[in-house]
C-alpha cells in the first residue's frame, strides 16, 4: 500500500506531522511500536515549556525558545499550567554562570527575569540570586488526546501501534518498509521522529548515523507539600537540580544533574548492560521502553532528594510518588555551551527520507519547514 | 504463624543518614583502589544511602583511570570525581568537594593513609551522633617534627577553644557545614575554621601504624608550608605579637639613642658618636623591614580574601556508575 508520508514514531513530533499533512488531505501512516502514542520522551521529561531560561551558555538555543514559546503557549493553552511560580536560581558553588551573568543573559536574550531574595527559598549561604521567571509546564495526557480526537477527524490518516519494523529498502522512487508481521507499505515521504530510537531506524535503511550519546534518564515524580504546592524550583547552572509541577497532574517532576541519567552509551547504536537482563526486551537494535523494562535501575530519589533538601528550606517538602524512566539522545557536540538544537537531517530526496532530533517541546514548529510540499 | 512474620520482615538496621565521604586524590595510583573499596564495604554495610566523592587534585599518574576502573566494580550511582583544574592543594580541593556533597553528614579524609582499623569509622559517626557537630580521628603519636612545632605555636597563640593536633579524617554534621559557610566566604585552613565554629567538637584518639606514613613529595611540602604561614596569620596573634615586640623594642633602642646623642652634645664628644649612629640606623631600618615584611604578608592575604572570588576552579564533574 502507498501513503502520500509515513512517520515513524507517534510522540508528540511525529503526531504534528501527521496533522499538518492529514489536514492538508494527505493519506498519512503513523507507525508506532508501543501500544498508545505519547508513551516515551514527550511524556517522560520535565514537562518544561521552555522560554531560554536554561542556556545561558547558548543565546542560540535561548532566543529561539523564547520565539517559540509564545506560539506554542498561545496554540496549545489547553495543556498548559500556568498558575504557578517559577524560580531558577544560581547556585554559589559550582555554577557556571552567576547571579550578574545570569540577570545579563536575561536582558540580552529579552526575557522578564525579576530578583527575588534567595532565602526565601534556600537554605542560608547556597544560592547567591534568585530570580521570578515566566516558564510554564504542559500536560502531555491532555496535549496526547487533543492530537487523537484532531486525528480521529482525519479519515486519510491511519496510527498502527504495536508495530515491528523489518526492513527499510530504498526503491527507485519509493521507500518500501516491510513489517514483521509480513505487511508491506510504501511512501515518497518517510519521517524519522523517533528520538531514541533515531539511529536504530538510520540503521535499518542504511544511513549513517547521529553523533549521539544516550542517557537512561530517571524523573522522580512527587507530592509538593506546604508552600512548594505552587512554586517551581530550578538550581543552576551546574550539577543541581530542578523540582518544577508535572503537567496538571497535581505532582511535581524532580530531576537532578548528576543523578537523572543512571546510565550512559557513548556508541552508535545504544548499549546497555541492563539490556541482558531485559530478556530480549530491549536491544541495541530495539530500545524497549524503560519504563515498562523488568531491568530498569533502582531509583535515585535518596540522591535527588537529599540534594534539593541540602539546598531548599524546610517549608518547602516533598514527598516521593513515583518515578518515570526513559532514553535521552544527547548530540555531540552540544556539551560545552549546553544548547539543544534542533536537526533535521533530509538523507535522501525522491524518495525523501527525513529525520528529526530535538529535545525541546516547543520547537516543534521547526518541521513546519520540512513538511512544506514542493 | 509467628515464625513466618519473622522471615518476612526484612532485616534492615542500616543508618538511614545520608552519607557522603570526601576523598583527597593526589597522585595516588597505589592505594587508592584498595582505599575506595574499604570505604565502599564499611558505608554499604551501614548505610543506606551514600556516596563518595574523589577529589582528583589534577594528579599526574594513573589515579583518575583507577578510580573509574573501581567504580565500574561497585553498583550503583555512588562514586562521583571531581577534576580539580590545575593542582590546589588539599585545602581547596576538600572545599570544593564539601560543597558539592549532599550528605546529612560528610567524611572528611585528607589522605589514604589507613593506619587504623576500619571499625573507627563508624566508631567516630556514632560518636557525631551523641551531640558532636565535629568528630575528629587524630593519632596517638606524631611523627613530623615541623607539624608538632607548627601545633605549639598555633595553639600557644591562637585562643581557640579547641587546641589543633594531627588528625587523620573526621565527619561533620551538615549544619557544622552550613555553620562555617555562613562564617566566612573562603575557608583557606578547614582545622582552624571548625575549631572556632562554637558548635560541639569531639576528637577520638587512636593507637596509629606509624609505618604506613605517606611521604611527601616537593610540591605538597611547599603547599604545606605557605598553608602553615597563612594560618598562623590569620587564625593566631603571633605575627602581631612580634612586630608589636619588635616595633616596642626599636621604640627602647630610639629612646636610649636619644639621650645617648644628648648626652655626647653636651659632652662635646660629636665625632666619637658616628659609628655607633650608623648602626642604630641601620639597625633600626632593619627592624622597620621586618615590620614590613609582616604588613604585607597581612595585605596579600586581605587582597586574597576579599577579591578572588573564585574560591578553587574545577574542570568538570562526573558521577561513576556501573
Amino acid at each position: 500500500m502507498t501513503w502520500d508520508k509515513i512517520i515513524i514514531g507517534a510522540g508528540l513530533y511525529g503526531l504534528y506531522a501527521a496533522k499538518a499533512c492529514g489536514e492538508r488531505g494527505e493519506r498519512v501512516l503513523v507507525l508506532e511500536w508501543e501500544e498508545a502514542p505519547f508513551k516515551r520522551a514527550t511524556y517522560i521529561n520535565q514537562a518544561r515549556v521552555h522560554m531560554g531560561y536554561h542556556y545561558p551558555r547558548s543565546y542560540a538555543t535561548a532566543i529561539k525558545s523564547a520565539h517559540y514559546f509564545n506560539r506554542f503557549v498561545k496554540d496549545y493553552d489547553f495543556c498548559i499550567h500556568s498558575e504557578f511560580e517559577q524560580v531558577y536560581a544560581t547556585s554559589d558553588s559550582f555554577s557556571w554562570t552567576n547571579r550578574e551573568q545570569f540577570t545579563q543573559f536575561c536582558e540580552a536574550a529579552e526575557i522578564p527575569c525579576e530578583e527575588l531574595y534567595p532565602e526565601k527559598y534556600f537554605k542560608k549561604g547556597l544560592c547567591d540570586g534568585a530570580f521570578a521567571t515566566r516558564e510554564y509546564t504542559y500536560d502531555a495526557a491532555i496535549l496526547g488526546q487533543f492530537f487523537m480526537d484532531s486525528l480521529e477527524k482525519c479519515s486519510n490518516v491511519e496510527i498502527k501501534y504495536g508495530v515491528r519494523i523489518k526492513e527499510i529498502v530504498k526503491q527507485s522512487d519509493v521507500y518500501e518498509i516491510i513489517l514483521e508481521n509480513g505487511d508491506t507499505v510504501q511512501t515518497g515521504f518517510l519521517l524519522n521522529a523517533t528520538y531514541g530510537s533515531m539511529n536504530q531506524i538510520l540503521n535499518l535503511a542504511g544511513f549513517e548515523p547521529f553523533k549521539i550519546k544516550y542517557e537512561l534518564c530517571e524523573i522522580i515524580l512527587c507530592k509538593p507539600l506546604n508552600k512548594l504546592l505552587n512554586v517551581g524550583i530550578t538550581v543552576m547552572d551546574g550539577p543541581f537540580f530542578s523540582i518544577m509541577p508535572f503537567g496538571k497532574t497535581g505532582q511535581h517532576s524532580l530531576t537532578a544533574v548528576t543523578f537523572t541519567p543512571h546510565v550512559s552509551s557513548f556508541d552508535s547504536l545504544p548499549v546497555f548492560h541492563c539490556q541482558q537482563r531485559s530478556g530480549g526486551y530491549c536491544t541495541p537494535q530495539q530500545l524497549g521502553n524503560c519504563n515498562d523494562c523488568p531491568a530498569k535501575p533502582e531509583s535515585a530519589w535518596p540522591y535527588m532528594s537529599s540534594m534539593a533538601r541540602k539546598y531548599l528550606r524546610e517549608d518547602y517538602g516533598f514527598a516521593y510518588t513515583g518515578s518515570l524512566f526513559s532514553m535521552k539522545p544527547i548530540l555531540k557536540a552540544s556539551e560545552v555551551d549546553d544548547s539543544r538544537p534542533t536537526v533535521i537531517r533530509k538523507v535522501s530526496e525522491k524518495p525523501t527520507f527525513v529525520s528529526v532530533l530535538s529535545g525541546k517541546i516547543n520547537t516543534v514548529y521547526d518541521l513546519d519547514e520540512v513538511l512544506k510540499n514542493d | 504463624m509467628i515464625e513466618t512474620q519473622m522471615n518476612s520482615v526484612e532485616i534492615n538496621d542500616k543508618e538511614k543518614n545520608f552519607v557522603s565521604a570526601v576523598i583527597y586524590v593526589y597522585n595516588d595510583e597505589e592505594r587508592i583502589q584498595e582505599f575506595l573499596l574499604k570505604i565502599n564495604s564499611v558505608l554499604s554495610k551501614n548505610f543506606e544511602n551514600y556516596q563518595i566523592i574523589c577529589v582528583n587534585d589534577a594528579s599526574d599518574d594513573k589515579s583518575f583511570e583507577v578510580i573509574r576502573a573501581v567504580a565500574k566494580t561497585i553498583t550503583g550511582t555512588v562514586i562521583n570525581v571531581i577534576k580539580m583544574s590545575f593542582y590546589q592543594g588539599v585545602e581547596l580541593s576538600m572545599n570544593a568537594g564539601i560543597d558539592i556533597s549532599i550528605g546529612d553528614f560528610v567524611f572528611e579524609f585528607d589522605n589514604m593513609v589507613m593506619d587504623y582499623d576500619l571499625n573507627l569509622i563508624m566508631e567516630v559517626y556514632y560518636q557525631s551522633l551523641t551531640g558532636f557537630d565535629i568528630v575528629n580521628a587524630a593519632p596517638k603519636k606524631c611523627e613530623r617534627k615541623t607539624s608538632r612545632l607548627f601545633y605549639k605555636v598555633f595553639n600557644r597563640y591562637s585562643h581557640s577553644p579547641h587546641p589543633l593536633r594531627t588528625e587523620n579524617f573526621r565527619v561533620l554534621s551538615r549544619r557544622a557545614i552550613n555553620r562555617v559557610h555562613s562564617m566566612s566566604k573562603t575557608i583557606p585552613y578547614r582545622k582552624a575554621v571548625y575549631a572556632n565554629c562554637g558548635l560541639k567538637i569531639d576528637t577520638i584518639e587512636y593507637d596509629n601504624d606509624l609505618s604506613c606514613t605517606k611521604a611527601y613529595n616537593k610540591e605538597t611540602k611547599h603547599q604545606r608550608k605557605e598553608m602553615a604561614a597563612d594560618s598562623l596569620i590569620l587564625f593566631t596573634n603571633v605575627a602581631y605579637k612580634m612586630s608589636l615586640w619588635a616595633a616596642v623594642f626599636m621604640m627602647a633602642a630610639t629612646f636610649v639613642i636619644g639621650i645617648y646623642t644628648l648626652v655626647s652634645y653636651v659632652t662635646d664628644q660629636v665625632i666619637s658618636g658616628y659609628t655607633s649612629m650608623m648602626l642604630v640606623l641601620v639597625f633600626g631600618f632593619f627592624g622597620v623591614f621586618a615590620i614590613f615584611a609582616v604588613v604585607i604578608k597581612y595585605l596579600s592575604m586581605l587582597i586574597d580574601l576579599v577579591f578572588s572570588k573564585q574560591k578553587y576552579t574545577i574542570e568538570s564533574v562526573e558521577t561513576m556508575s556501573e
